[in-house]
């Protein structure tokens, strides 16, 4: 990038600080893409007026550009997500869904039309429509597989088996579930996009879990047995002595259920937390122990 | 991402959340009594804080903006599949003419 910030503004060389504000606040209404969410281009005129107004916007830098010490190579913006970009993959029911610029057509009418062939399949040819639905499980229930019920608008239980190793987003396709046919033709199905809440302190990272496990100072230092909960239930895991905050370790087989029948990984990461209470012994004991020491962890840092 | 990691992301107090949250500009999630936030959700507090810092427009007109985006993606959806189904029987008029 080595255009002119000014002429990507808009302003004067001597303008002020105001008129920067200003000419920035102008373009930056005109092109920010979630202001623009069809317009592909606005997202690179958005990251241009963004990168002068870094620099133009900040008196101080300002200065420095016009000297010549720096140049908008220094001003690149970071990529990022608009939210265009998850709206258009939203699904139908999420929390922005929202109707009320169509809401006057007559809603029926306007889906028969649009939704009901969607699969497309034979619409010609009398077989039933494709059902979409959308169900919310729990994590564990993702991860080790169960059996549970959606309901059909007409109250009519459906049961899906949610195979172990789903994914969030992931859908599911029950054949024949969904509209009926057309004289003796074969129904749609029903397809149900399945939707993962999230864990208290398990993450899933693809086929593998993550989890950050506490663990007191004696622990830490002297090593021994601790419990570590897994997605099905808690295990022993031995830590060597002198095992630091932030070491991760690895409970092969431990993780998510693959396709092909292996499973991934559980990573442990280690976090020293100290007792909830201040201990006097404990405060007493590291007084001690801190008077023979010259340990500085921040040593890399320089400091 | 829970309250403190959506937070530390954008740099803003917990209580800033909780206007958007109230305002129904950001819907996390609630997952066991505490929020979970998405990316989208993330995406939508940088939108918000587009507006509102670098724009300079007040909670009224941001209030107002929300509501038009999240409309816009509504009709953007509507329009998607319109076009979809049109291409769908297009190809479907076209293998019923081409059979004898």
């Amino acid at each position: 990038m080595s255009r002119d910030p000014y002429e990507i503004l808009g302003v004067k060389r001597d303008a002020s600080q105001k008129d920067i504000q200003s000419a920035f606040r102008k373009l930056a209404k005109k092109y920010h893409p979630d202001l623009n969410p069809g317009d592909k281009k606005a997202e690179d005129q958005f990251k241009d007026i963004s990168a002068a107004n870094e620099i133009l916007g900040d008196e101080e830098k300002r200065k420095r550009f016009d000297r010549g010490e720096i140049d908008m190579t220094g001003a690149e913006q970071h990529p990022r997500n608009f939210y265009r970009d998850y709206a258009s993959t939203e699904s139908s029911g999420g929390p922005y869904q929202n109707s009320s610029g169509f809401a006057d057509f007559d809603a029926d009418d306007l889906f028969s039309t649009l939704f009901s062939r969607r699969a497309g399949r034979g619409a010609f040819h009398g077989n039933g429509a494709d059902l979409h639905f959308r169900m919310e499980i729990d994590f564990l229930d993702a991860v080790n597989g169960t059996t549970t019920s959606v309901y059909l608008p007409d109250g009519v239980a459906l049961e899906v088996k949610i195979p172990s190793g789903t994914h969030d987003g992931q859908t599911l396709r029950l054949r024949g579930k969904g509209a009926p046919g057309a004289s003796g033709e074969p129904a749609g199905d029903a397809l149900i996009e399945v939707h993962v809440r999230p864990h208290r302190f398990f993450v899933r990272d693809g086929d593998d879990i993550r989890v950050e496990l506490p663990i007191s100072i004696s622990e830490a230092v002297l090593g021994g047995k601790v419990r570590v909960p897994t997605p099905n239930g808690a295990v022993d895991m031995t830590l060597k002595p002198h095992s630091n905050s932030g070491m991760m370790l690895r409970l092969k087989g431990k993780g998510v259920a693959k396709r092909n029948g292996e499973k991934g990984d559980l990573y442990v990461t280690l976090k020293i937390v100290l007792p909830d209470k201040p201990d006097p012994q404990l405060t007493e004991l590291i007084g001690t122990w801190a008077q023979s020491q010259a340990h500085n962890p921040r040593e890399q840092m320089g400091v | 991402m829970n309250d403190i990691e959506f937070c530390a992301q954008l740099g803003v107090e917990v209580t800033v959340i909780e206007v958007w949250i109230n305002e129904g500009w950001i819907r996390p999630e609630t997952f066991e009594g505490s929020r979970a936030f998405r990316l989208a959700d993330m995406a939508r507090a940088r939108l918000i804080m587009d507006l509102s810092h670098h724009m300079g427009v007040n909670e009224a007109g941001v209030d107002v903006i929300m509501d038009l985006i999240d409309q816009i993606h509504g009709l953007r959806r509507v329009i998607e599949s319109a076009m979809s189904e049109r291409a769908h029987l297009d190809d479907e008029l076209d293998s019923l003419i081409k059979k004898p």
